[in-house]
């Protein structure tokens, strides 16, 4: 379904993604782990084009285009396919949960607004805001105000959806809800790349683990594969650093 | 000292003929400066290079020198200009000397908030966080679309302090009106008070007719915030 090849991405003298590729069909759930740095978020900001890659091609259902030279139709179209989740969550402050969610259907889309609605409610009832339609983000949890932001991504029915980090500025006891909701997500077959630190999401959830560094992948496989056999020095490194706080033992 | 009331009384009644002019000044000067100042502070936050430079020069000539002098200048300039202008170049017959003089100070005021305004709405479209267009641009929205629904309207709640500010002291300035024969508040209190000599008494009057209509914008922008910014408040639960 989605393809990309040989991303590559600068910033001034610092090459961030140094030739990156990826395959994801239909139902896959990719979780991206890697060092801080390494070029994970960058990475899925190229997907949509929040950042503009220096290369790489991509194939996306029917659409196949150079990263670079892409142009403001195909950005438009592939904006339409995916969906964005964001790290701190990035909700229109003037507009309340429920508006949104519609912001994207009406908006963007041309969703006739009573359609929108009914979207718009489905989609928090199933991250269980039902009681907080009309509240604005000022007035959420963090926990919250990232759960409408997932509500936000799936109302539009995207193709993929792209999560960066989604629970990384959540304080430790809101984290639950918002990895409960992406699990529900998956079990009901979303397309979904995570950027995430959350290793059991990765363990539980993932049907493919790329673990990146440097800007490139340095190796990728099953959950399994990744977590209990890895080959590579450098994902081992990296598992023993991050899994020690968790207290497995590899 | 004595002061004398009844004259205070006579020119408070004649003063009320200049309040709707010197509204009027402020009211066209915001309507003109404020989409002009916003266009600038967008295309200054913007690409192009050239349009920047001029307008960092205008802004900064503006604000660097005193509303005084630029009434001084241009009103000893402009109608010069304009005649020669009109009779010269456009070869017209018409006499800029019967101009009402209230055009030049709509001119003045005009050049002079806009720079004012530019600022202001520059400032408040960077309080609005990029992760806000972002989204607006993830979820499939237009550049504009995401400038027009998220980032201008929370831009506006952010500048109207600002805005409050610059609507009370335009109100003040435009008490150098005078300068320009424009029969505004303080022109007529002069007027008045040069028969008998009474200026202190003139001057207390439109103290305080200015001291009221300055409170009575505040107060229409403090309700304007209180209603706009609803997203800012914590729920009361
Ligand atoms: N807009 C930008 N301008 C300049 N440099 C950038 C920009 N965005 C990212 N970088 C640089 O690119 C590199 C990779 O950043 P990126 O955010 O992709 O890493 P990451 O893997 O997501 O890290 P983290 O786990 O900390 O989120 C970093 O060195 C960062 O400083
Ligand atoms: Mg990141």
């Amino acid at each position: 379904m989605l393809q990309v090849k040989n991303v590559r991405k600068a910033f001034g003298d610092n090459q961030v993604l140094r030739g990156v590729d990826i395959e994801v069909k239909k139902g896959d759930i990719v979780v991206i782990l890697g060092p801080s740095g390494s070029g994970k978020t960058t990475f899925l900001r190229c997907l949509n084009f929040l950042e503009r890659a220096d290369g790489g091609f991509m194939e996306f259902d029917d659409i196949h285009t150079e990263l670079k030279s892409a142009s403001k139709t195909v950005v438009s179209k592939v904006r339409k396919k995916t969906a964005f989740v964001f790290q701190n969550y990035n909700l229109f402050q003037n507009k309340t949960a429920l508006q949104n969610v519609m912001e994207g259907l009406t908006v963007a889309r041309k969703v006739p607004k009573a359609e929108a609605l009914a979207r718009a409610k489905a989609a928090l009832d199933k991250v269980g805001l039902s009681e907080r339609y009309d509240y604005y983000p000022s007035q959420l949890s963090g926990g919250q105000q990232q759960r409408v932001g997932i509500a936000r991504a799936i109302a539009v029915n995207p193709d993929v959806l792209l999560f960066d980090e989604p629970t990384s500025a959540l304080d430790p006891e809101l984290i639950g809800e918002v990895l409960a909701v992406m699990k529900k997500l998956a079990k009901e077959g979303a397309t979904m790349i995570v950027v995430t630190h959350e290793m059991s999401f990765a363990q539980e959830v993932a049907n493919k683990v790329i673990f990146m560094d440097g800007g490139v992948i340095v190796e990728q496989g099953s959950a399994k594969q990744i977590f209990t056999t890895p080959k590579e020095e450098r994902t081992i490194q990296f598992l023993r650093r991050v899994l020690k706080d968790y207290d497995y033992v590899i | 000292m004595h002061l004398n009331t009844q004259f205070m009384w006579e020119t408070f009644l004649d003063v009320l003929y200049g309040i709707p002019v010197t509204l009027k000044i402020v009211a066209v000067t915001l309507l003109v400066s404020a989409p002009l100042g916003f266009l600038m502070a967008v295309s200054k936050s913007g690409e192009g290079r050239v349009g920047r430079r001029i307008i960092v020069a205008y802004v900064s000539l503006i604000r660097g020198t005193p509303v005084v002098l630029q009434i001084l200048f241009l009103y000893s300039l402009l109608p010069t200009a304009l005649n020669y202008l009109i009779k010269e170049v456009l070869g017209l017959t018409y006499n800029i000397f019967n101009l009402d003089p209230i055009f030049y100070a709509y001119i003045v005021f005009i050049l002079n908030t806009t720079a004012v305004l530019s600022e202001v709405f520059r400032s408040a479209l960077a309080t609005v966080n990029s992760g806000q267009r972002e989204a607006a641009l993830a979820i499939g929205m237009s550049k504009i679309q995401a400038y027009v629904r998220i980032i201008i309207p929370q831009a506006l709640v952010a500048a109207l302090p600002n805005i409050c500010n610059t609507t009370v002291s335009l109100l003040k300035s435009t008490s150098l009106a005078f300068m320009m024969t424009v029969k505004d508040i303080t022109a007529i209190a002069k007027i008045d008070a040069s028969f008998g000599y009474n200026y202190l008494e003139a001057y207390l009057v439109i103290f305080i007719v200015y001291i009221f209509l300055c409170s009575a914008v505040q107060g229409v922008f403090h309700l304007t915030e209180r209603n706009a910014a609803a997203y800012k408040r914590p729920a009361a639960s």
